[in-house]
């Protein structure tokens, strides 16, 4: 049995394809990631499988249950931190986990020593009995993770959980996440930042509009842009495009293109009468996967 | 300018939610509509009885044999009697003739006791006029001697605020079900912890009930200051059985909270719910014959009254606080609101998920 089964998934509202035909399975103890744009489909994904929402038609079965016909036994085995906080912010740190954990039948001790623990991890313990409302973003969102992991789920949905956090904590819960995956807790992430996926994913899909256009390991799906290189100059006169060289975007004086070798590149260019103002090389951004990938603008 | 580029968005705001803008419109065109139909009409309703009780033997003796002949008066045997047959509804008031009284008319300062109906204590008091001129029958020139004084059941003075006050009750606990529903339902599901307790494996109904529980609270504690206020600063007396005032009490928030849900699952936005709420309690407040007596409304406005559950626990609190009457007398408004609570509950319960789920 696999973690997740999603078949030919589609949910509309209305008129919107928010999900259009999606299909992937992910196995357990995977952390799998959903990479996409700004309304892609990824939260809607979630919502499906999390029996948040019905799917419009297709099939997804999660921990080997149908999330339309046995909602209920999805839920016992799912924890969710979706782009809404889901903590009461007139309750404390401690009161929030100790009234969703109690809802999955846990003990005041179990509930207290995983608490403690993943608090502690999170360094989040000193303000167990403050009130959510004086928190900050990123303390809220701390909790919020350890709100969904007191009750133990075997299969963790995280919608963008490092959306609107600095830095320091950004890393802090990227650690935190890789710490569960290692423990073993099958974890779902959607984000926009291919960097996160690089970091943490074993597996990664690709949407866009509703559809996934790319699925493999991070490691494969780099590889893919590997062997070439982005690069992004600014540039005054007459610039004749080297052979072996792919368009990515072009205009007066500015050109981005996708290139085998970055070097011979450069000595092709340098070799023209054009005065180069500014070159910058770097990794393909999600984006560029898109235009890639879809052959089409980006979201 | 820019006070008119804030107008201009907050209207196209308004006007962006179909239920937001349905209701704006609903409401102004159903206050006007209720305005219409809730104001007394001329009150000549002839067929209302008056109920006598005497305490006096030569009353009873020598003017009771020929009121009972006139059929505006009906004659009762004793004090509970009447005040059930008031309970009822069967008289629109109830005359107590005290002890001595035939004595004291003799002497030309008499005075008859009149307990109005409860749920219509303007016809009562307009009515109890007409008390003194029954006993000028007997003798047309001393009509005058006669004086009569309004009362409540236990002979304290009349007050128009006893009698509102068991109406008011109910409504403060139906009012605070309503916005408390709006405000926590929708409110969950804006912040998102609605999709919190969504995802956990607890059955929905306990999601509902857990609901309903806690407005229930909410809204007899709101009751009971509205009742502690009125016995403190107005003297308001519970007659009947105070632990019969607080289970009705109960009985009238958990008739409204199903419906609450119903509503505000079904609403996505709270503002929008809000209004949808008052679009439905400021309406019942006029119908349910808290301020103005059912009786005396339009035909129509008084088929419409029977839609609110807020209609029958007026009635019945009316009953048990303001006559002192036992539960048995309620049987009719017990039940309805008993079946408007579990129907609508029960509906609720089976209604949420669908309605919750996108
Ligand atoms: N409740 C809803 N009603 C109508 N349309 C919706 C609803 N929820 C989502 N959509 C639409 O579905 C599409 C996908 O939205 P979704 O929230 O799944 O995107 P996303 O990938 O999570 O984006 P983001 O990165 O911005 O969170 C969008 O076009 C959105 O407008
Ligand atoms: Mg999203």
């Amino acid at each position: 049995m696999k973690a997740i089964v999603v078949e030919n998934l589609k949910k509309y509202y209305g008129k919107v394809k928010a999900v259009d035909g999606i299909s992937f399975e992910v196995e357990w103890g995977e952390l799998f990631a959903l990479l996409g744009p700004n309304g892609a489909g990824k939260s809607t994904t979630i919502r499906v499988l999390t029996t948040l929402a019905s799917p419009t038609s297709g099939r997804a079965f999660v921990a080997g249950y149908d999330v339309v016909k046995e909602e209920r036994k999805v839920r016992k085995k799912i924890g969710l931190v979706s782009d809404k906080l889901i903590l009461y912010d007139r309750l404390t740190v401690l009161e929030n986990v100790f009234f969703f954990s109690k809802l999955y039948g846990l003990s005041d001790k179990e509930i207290y020593e995983r608490a403690e623990r993943l608090l502690k991890m999170l360094d989040m313990w000193e303000w167990k009995n403050m009130r959510v409302s004086k928190l900050s973003t990123g303390m809220k969102q701390k909790v919020n993770l350890v709100r969904a992991l007191v009750p133990k789920p075997d299969i963790l949905f995280l919608d963008e959980p490092t959306l609107g956090l600095d830095p320091h904590t950004t890393r802090k819960i990227r650690d935190f996440i890789k710490e569960l995956h290692q423990e073993g807790v099958t974890i779902i992430l959607t984000t926009h930042i291919l960097h996160e996926v690089e970091l943490l994913a074993t597996k990664v899909a690709i949407i866009n509009k509703g559809k996934i256009v790319a699925m493999d390991t991070p490691k494969s799906l780099k590889n893919l842009f590997k062997e070439k290189e982005i690069v992004q100059i600014e540039y005054e006169g007459d610039l004749k495009i080297p052979s072996g060289v792919k368009i990515l975007e072009s205009a007066e004086g500015y050109l981005k293109v996708e290139v085998e070798s970055l070097e011979k590149f450069l000595h092709d260019v340098t070799g023209q009468s054009v005065r180069i103002i500014n070159v910058k090389s770097f990794e393909p951004s999600l984006e560029d996967i898109f235009v890639k990938l879809t052959g089409g603008e980006a979201a | 300018m820019n006070a008119l580029r804030i107008a201009w968005k907050d209207l196209k705001f308004l006007l962006r939610s179909r239920t937001m803008l349905v209701m704006s419109l609903l409401m102004p065109i159903l206050m006007m509509l209720m305005m219409g139909y809730i104001f007394p009409k001329d009150y000549s309703d002839t067929s209302v009885k008056m109920g006598f009780y005497s305490e006096d033997p030569l009353f009873s003796l020598v003017a009771i044999p020929k009121m009972a002949k006139s059929g505006k008066v009906v004659v009762y045997k004793s004090r509970k009697e009447m005040l059930d047959a008031l309970a009822k509804g069967q008289i629109a008031a109830a005359v107590v003739v005290p002890k001595g009284f035939m004595q004291n008319y003799t002497k030309g300062n008499a005075t008859l006791e009149v307990i109005p109906s409860p749920s219509n204590p303007q016809a009562a008091i307009m009515i109890s006029k007409m008390a003194a001129s029954f006993m000028g029958r007997e003798g047309k020139s001393e009509e005058k001697k006669v004086k009569v004084k309004l009362v409540g059941v236990g002979g304290e003075d009349f007050s128009y605020y006893q009698f509102m006050a068991p109406g008011m009750m109910a409504m403060i606990a139906i009012m605070s079900v309503a916005s408390g529903l709006a405000a926590s339902i929708t409110r969950e599901r804006e912040l998102g912890t609605l999709d919190g307790l969504m995802v956990t494996p607890i059955s929905r109904s306990s999601i509902v009930v857990g609901k309903i529980l806690a407005q229930t609270v909410r809204g007899v504690v709101q009751a009971l200051i509205v009742l502690g206020t009125s016995m403190l600063l107005f003297g308001v007396r519970v007659h009947g059985n105070i632990l019969e005032t607080l289970l009705l009490l109960i009985l009238s928030t958990f008739s409204f909270i199903g419906i609450g849900i119903i509503i505000t699952a079904g609403i996505k936005e709270q503002e929008t719910a809000q209004l949808t709420m008052m679009t439905i309690t400021f309406p019942m407040m006029f119908f349910s014959g808290v301020f103005f007596p059912i009786d005396q409304m339009p035909k129509i406005a008084q088929y419409i009254s029977k839609i609110f559950p807020l209609t029958y626990a007026a009635d019945a609190l009316r009953k048990n606080v303001v006559i002192g009457s036992s539960i048995d007398l309620m049987t009719f408004d017990i039940t309805v609101l008993l079946l408007f609570a579990l129907l609508t509950s029960v509906l609720a319960t089976i209604m949420f998920p669908k309605l919750v789920k996108e």
